[in-house]
């Protein structure tokens, strides 16, 4: 082993970030994250509005066509929360949207999809990016998740998303090759919608996932959104099955078909007709009126699925969820 | 004399990339057409490949037909070996478990450098922004051999990519391994429309390998910013088969969302 010696810094990306010291991050679970069972029980609306502020970096999981928090999503938008940060994993229309509501100025990028809307907003400067890659934002939330101030990584080396991200190159200590180290991420909010969820914040989630229990981990505030609330003795019968533990978990909201247009496995499909509704905006006036019809002019997500959905499109989304193998 | 064959550019590249995957092999699948080349290698030439995906599917058996855009949905993830996330998905690239990466690109240069993120403009303001690396950089970096699959438009063959998103040979032999990236990784094939490429052993510069059938390298090399090198057994490649044209059009993509495109013919 060499002696100790400073790591000189080979290179150091460009990209703004958001860090939090490990020793901060700890200080803030000792202190908010209740370690005693309680009920979290809350509406959408009481938990966006306690949870997410102006100002926060939000992150999700799963995909936008599966799993994704997009009743959670919709109330951040119906609540005109301002000058968010959001790490845009694997995501779709979900930052498309945010951006439409003038909730967004920041985004990570991992991967950044739904095309012209979102590629306009960045050209026009109405949304500052910062380009990461997929694996790179998964390894800091590990990171975040681990208590430890970053993670080294073989990618990311030789390129200029390198250059325009936040992580640093320096020798690594042990085989004296570059390295590439990416800070640990520690998100104010994390989104999650799950398939079953107790009153106290135990959580599961079938197939699989981007980051649910790293983010969770990680993250300073965990909302959780469940297709069903399920009995907490179910979580000490098939302990192996939890997915996130409820001393992660501040707020717990009851929302069947919470991922629609997504599709949740084995309980409802995607809405392909829906979301082609959202892969046709283009223009300003296009989403503001995609807006004004599917969010600002709703009360909750019980108007929404009444009113912009209605019982025989969920019912059909539910029968063409044949695929049950695995998601139990 | 053959027959003419009417297909499409897209379905052309999936039939083309579909032959070279190598059965009993792992290989990391990105969003997209790769997915559909996966599928069609699967049911027609390596029905022991094992698929792995960025969010942690391994080895799924993944339903037909295509569900457009979906990465993680059910039928996507069907009957895998298992299911995990993706830091776990990464890591087994990272440890040398996956032998073939296989992603899109929007530019590529003479060392398979890659372009996925913006053209034009700066950094700040681009005139054209994409998606970004999603995973496109880790399989670049950490699978054995990365597939690059692309449209055949001379444009985006460049002297200089607009921004490097994910690495090629970098600037040439060597340049990996001196920038960290695992040793004796990189591209390996570059997949067209119109022709298959490799890298030079010696020089790690792009070397066309193959055109398809009636096409001169000539007329697939014209308008690039860059002069491919050109193998000295250069292989004619076939238009789509007969069988590889059912299978996509009437069990993979019966809606024709993902393989239409512009059309081409050729004789067969």
């Amino acid at each position: 082993m060499k002696e100790s010696v400073a790591v000189e810094t080979l290179l150091q990306g460009t990209a703004e970030i958001r860090f939090t010291h490990p020793d901060d991050f700890r200080e803030w679970v000792r202190q908010h994250k209740r370690r005693e069972m309680v009920e979290k029980l809350m509406t959408e609306r009481e938990a966006i509005s306690r949870y997410v502020a102006d100002g926060d970096y939000i992150a999700y999981d799963f995909s936008s066509l599966t799993r994704g928090p997009q009743t959670l999503v919709r109330e951040i938008i119906r609540q005109r929360r301002k000058d968010l940060w959001v790490c845009a994993e694997f995501t779709l229309h979900e930052t498309a949207l945010l951006v439409g509501g003038g909730c967004a100025s920041r985004i990570d990028v991992g991967f950044l999809g739904y095309g012209s809307y979102i590629g306009r907003a960045v050209s026009e400067g109405r949304v500052r990016v910062f380009d990461w890659t997929n694996g790179a934002l998964a390894a800091r939330m590990l990171a975040g998740a681990r208590g430890i101030p970053f993670m080294p990584l073989r990618n990311l080396l030789g390129t200029d998303t390198l250059r325009h991200s936040g992580a640093r190159v320096v020798h690594d200590p042990f085989t004296g090759d570059p390295v590439c180290l990416v800070p640990a991420l520690n998100p104010d909010v994390f989104l999650v919608h799950v398939h079953q969820a107790d009153a106290f914040g135990n959580a599961r989630i079938f197939g699989t996932n981007l980051f649910a229990l790293e983010a969770a981990m990680a993250a300073r505030k965990v909302i959780v959104s469940a297709e069903e609330i399920v009995d907490p003795l179910e979580f000490r019968k098939d302990p192996s099955r939890t997915t996130i533990p409820y001393f992660l978990v501040d707020a717990v909201v009851h929302l069947p078909f919470g991922a629609y247009p997504a599709g949740v496995q084995a309980r409802y499909e995607l809405d392909l007709e829906h979301i082609d509704k959202l892969n046709a905006i283009q223009t300003e006036e296009q989403m503001q009126a995609y807006l004004a019809e599917y969010v600002y002019g709703i009360q909750d997500h019980a108007d929404f699925l009444d009113r912009k959905v209605g019982w025989r499109k969920l019912q059909e989304l539910v029968r063409r969820a044949t695929i049950r193998e695995g998601y139990h | 004399m053959g027959q003419m064959v009417e297909f499409s550019d897209t379905e052309c590249m999936i039939c083309t990339a579909a032959r070279l995957l190598e059965d009993r092999k792992t290989v990391f699948v990105g969003w997209g057409m790769p997915q559909l080349v996966a599928m069609l290698a699967e049911r027609l030439y390596t029905p022991n490949l094992v698929q792995v995906f960025e969010f942690g599917a391994i080895g799924p058996q993944g339903l037909i037909p295509f569900v457009r855009g979906t990465m993680g949905g059910p039928t996507n993830v069907y009957r895998s070996l298992q299911w995990s996330n993706m830091n776990w998905a990464f890591a087994y690239a990272a440890t040398g478990y996956v032998d073939y990466g296989m992603i899109g690109a929007a530019q590529i240069d003479a060392y398979g450098n890659v372009n996925s993120t913006m053209l034009g403009g700066t950094y700040e303001r681009p005139a054209r922004r994409f998606p970004g690396s999603g995973g496109g950089n880790e399989v670049a970096s950490l699978c054995w051999r990365t597939i690059l699959v692309m449209k055949h438009e001379p444009r985006r063959f460049v002297e200089r990519l607009d921004f490097m998103t994910s690495p090629g040979y970098l600037n040439g032999p060597g340049g990996r391994e001196k920038a960290g990236l695992p040793r004796a990784t990189g591209p390996w094939r570059v997949v067209t429309s119109k022709a298959l490429f490799g890298f030079d052993e010696e020089t790690k510069r792009l070397t066309l390998l193959g055109v398809l059938k009636g096409l001169s390298p000539a007329a697939v090399l014209e308008g690039m910013e860059f002069r491919p090198r050109v193998t000295d057994s250069l292989e004619e490649i076939s238009p789509p088969r007969e069988e590889e044209l059912r299978v996509l059009r009437e069990q993979i993509d019966p809606s024709g969302i993902v393989i239409r495109g512009e059309k081409m013919q050729a004789e067969r």
